[in-house]
């Protein structure tokens, strides 16, 4: 046949391929990730009609933020025209609440497709008879993996830049500093990093790409879900009956009656009462790995004149989170009077001191996720190892 | 170049005994059939050596690495043809090959020419810019072995390579292999059609049930006694011919008479023989393949017990 002579030569012609060093699972290269990536990349933009899906995600996005924008803003109409007279800004108000559910928004519609994204990754192309052709090459296991991961993760980020016209809606509408998005996009984008990394990990385990989108949806609306749930349910176990002291004034007992026009004397007084009191502090850290509590924590709040009680979803769940963490208040109402008559509090109970050397909560929310993202990781890189000891039930090699 | 050499190797997947024992040598320069009934271990055996199963006992050496320890070394110098002939359905064949040649860190222009190169031996370069999805069975195998090929490895592993396969293909298919193992390839392809592999391989190695059972010489001009057919255009003459010479034969047949014949040599000269005494000879050739005859006898007790 034709072309047999020249082939002939094939083997002492070409020779093997150049010796690479470092010839192990966690090798890496640039140019062997960036050939997983592309040819994930490859298939995907042409097996799915991805100009249809960005563009209804893009105009759902676009749609919601409308209604967002229609809600927040519809009771600030009179309020507008009082604008400057007391430094009141209702505007950047709107505008900060109107991006607080944006964001809200976008990740909740974004951790509904970032685990689809690579949920079947690995199971499915080991079901088509197509893996086991890259894992013979010289591309090392770490390399597939993070291929696969960062095809994965740059689809995800296609769809935060389809989100970014409703994103600058709300930025656009007023109260959100440049800080505020960018920490808050940066965070997005970390999150549908972890929600990629999380399907690519159980497409490696499971045999079955069912078996792999049920457990990556499941995993991710634990995150989501299912930990503010646990830290509902788990409330009413975290009580514990114990002494509790209050401080509150009370008329000054025996007292001469006062002069006319005059209050009685008062005096602070201390009882002791014993009660069931529920230390939400001991499971507030169950909250704090959570993506929607990570980005709200982390992001700088909001800006507008006058914005001092920020009610923003985003800065509340802040405030609400970094609350919690301090554990019941105590009950102290107790006041000492000046020479003036005035009353004065004492200056600090302590709780805010507190509060500020608990810090924010985002860089262990931020680590945690990081962690679970990495061990979903190396844990499909394990899976990727070729030759095999053991192979799953179920699971064919080639 | 040393080829493969495998000695003892078992691998079983839980109480499954994939591989049992096997042996087997794959020198450079030739084409060693992998020959054995469904199920007696010969995929299994082409995973381990492709680097992608460890076996749990034996010593395997291919290209003078061991897989095991030294995959990488192995697959630098190893292509493998899985039977199994998944492709990325979206992507043409020459990204196919691209996406493959990437895979093993060829620099760019080179591959780009091998891949060319690579096209037309397979008879794909018209469809070069086809999408995988549109070739068919017989295509996507041929992809299969110019993607085994991109790295121009000096052990090939082919497995089941002729199934989906039109006749002429599988002649091509033959003179492909046949010309790298000329070149000093050691090539190992497993296949079911024996008549096939007479023609294609050097040697055969019979598996049955994970064991080796036989390693045959495939070389013409053995002294291997087997059947052979024998036609004339007077069957009565042919019959007589053969009683004056005295050999031993069965009984006239649709096609033809059949003499056991030990050698080619032995042929020739019964050949020569039947002409002097003037029976108008027609035809003359063995009633089966080697291998063919030579894989019945051998697994002959294995299949009867598979069918059980």
């Amino acid at each position: 046949m034709s072309g047999t002579e020249t082939l002939g030569e094939a083997p002492p012609a070409g020779g093997p391929p150049p010796a690479l060093p470092g010839a192990g699972t966690w090798t890496l290269s640039r140019a062997g990730i960036a050939t997983v990536a592309r040819l994930e990349l490859r298939q995907r933009v042409r097996s799915t009609r991805w100009i249809i899906v960005l563009a209804l995600w893009g105009l759902v996005l676009i749609g919601l933020a409308a209604l967002i924008h229609h809600a927040v803003f519809a009771g600030t109409g009179s309020s507008v025209v009082t604008e400057g007279t007391d430094g009141w800004d209702p505007t950047g108000r709107a505008g900060a609440q109107m991006y607080g559910w944006v964001v809200v928004l976008v990740l909740v519609l974004g951790s509904l497709v970032a685990p689809a994204l690579s949920a079947t990754s690995i199971n499915g192309d080991r079901s088509a008879g197509v893996l086991a052709t890259l894992q013979a090459t010289l591309l090392s296991p770490a390399e597939i993996a993070l291929g696969k991961l960062l095809a994965a993760w740059v689809t995800a980020l296609a769809l935060l830049a389809v989100a970014s016209p409703a994103l600058l809606w709300a930025v656009l509408s007023g109260g959100t500093p440049a800080g505020r998005l960018v920490v808050t996009v940066a965070l997005l984008a970390v999150v549908l990093l972890l929600e990629c990394a999380i399907g690519l990990g159980w497409s490696a385990v499971t045999a079955r790409t069912a078996s792999s989108a049920v457990l990556t949806y499941l995993s991710v609306a634990f995150l989501g879900l299912g930990l503010p749930m646990l830290f509902g349910l788990l409330l009413s176990v975290a009580q514990r009956s114990e002494t509790v002291t209050e401080r509150v004034m009370l008329p000054v007992p025996n007292a001469a009656a006062p002069a006319e026009g005059q209050a009685p004397p008062l005096h602070c007084v201390s009882t002791t009462t014993t009660e069931t009191v529920t230390h939400y502090e001991w499971i507030a850290w169950l909250l704090v790995p959570n993506p929607l509590v990570v980005i709200a924590d982390a992001s700088p709040p909001p800006r507008y004149r006058g914005g001092m009680a920020y009610d923003d979803v985003l800065t509340g769940l802040r405030s609400g989170v970094r609350t919690l963490r301090l554990g019941p208040a105590p009950r102290d109402s107790c006041y000492e009077v000046d020479a003036t008559g005035t009353p004065r509090f004492a200056e600090d109970d302590g709780r805010s001191a507190e509060r500020e050397r608990l810090g924010a909560v985002w860089p262990y929310g931020l680590a945690t996720e990081l962690a679970i993202g990495a061990a979903f990781t190396v844990i499909t890189v394990r899976r990727l190892r070729a030759p095999v000891r053991t192979l799953a039930r179920g699971t064919r090699v080639a | 170049m040393t080829g493969i050499t495998v000695a003892g190797v078992r691998r079983t997947f839980g109480d499954v005994v994939a591989v049992d024992a096997m042996d087997l040598e794959v020198p450079a320069g030739q084409v060693t059939a992998l020959v054995g009934p469904n199920g007696s271990g010969k995929t299994t055996l082409l995973l381990i050596l492709a680097t992608l199963l460890t076996p749990d006992t034996g010593t395997v050496r291919v290209a003078g690495y061991d897989p095991v320890t030294q995959p990488r070394e192995v697959r630098r110098r190893t292509g493998w043809m899985p039977d199994a002939f998944g492709t990325w359905e979206t992507l043409t064949c020459r990204e196919v090959l691209a996406t493959v040649a990437d895979a093993y860190r060829l620099p760019r222009p080179a591959a780009a020419a091998r891949i060319s190169e690579l096209l037309a031996l397979v008879h794909l370069a018209d469809l070069a810019e086809r999408p995988t999805q549109v070739l068919s069975r017989g295509q996507k195998q041929r992809l299969g072995l110019a993607r085994a090929l991109i790295h121009s490895p000096e052990v090939l592993l082919l497995d089941e390579p002729a199934s989906g396969l039109d006749p002429r293909s599988r002649i091509e298919l033959r003179g492909v292999v046949r010309g790298l193992a000329r070149a000093g390839a050691a090539v190992l392809i497993s296949s079911h059609v024996l008549a096939e592999l007479d023609e294609l391989a050097d040697r055969a190695v019979i598996v049955a049930r994970g064991r080796t059972v036989a390693v045959e010489s495939l070389e013409p001009g053995r002294d291997t006694p087997r059947p052979w057919r024998l036609r004339a255009l007077d069957d009565a003459r042919l019959l007589a011919g053969l009683d004056a010479l005295g050999r031993v034969h069965g009984g006239p047949g649709p096609d033809g008479v059949e003499v056991e014949i030990r050698s080619d040599a032995d042929a020739a000269e019964l050949l020569a023989a039947l002409v002097r005494d003037g029976v108008p000879m027609v035809a003359l050739h063995p009633a089966s393949g080697v291998l063919e005859h030579a894989y019945l006898a051998l697994t002959q007790d294995a299949l009867t017990e598979d069918r059980r």
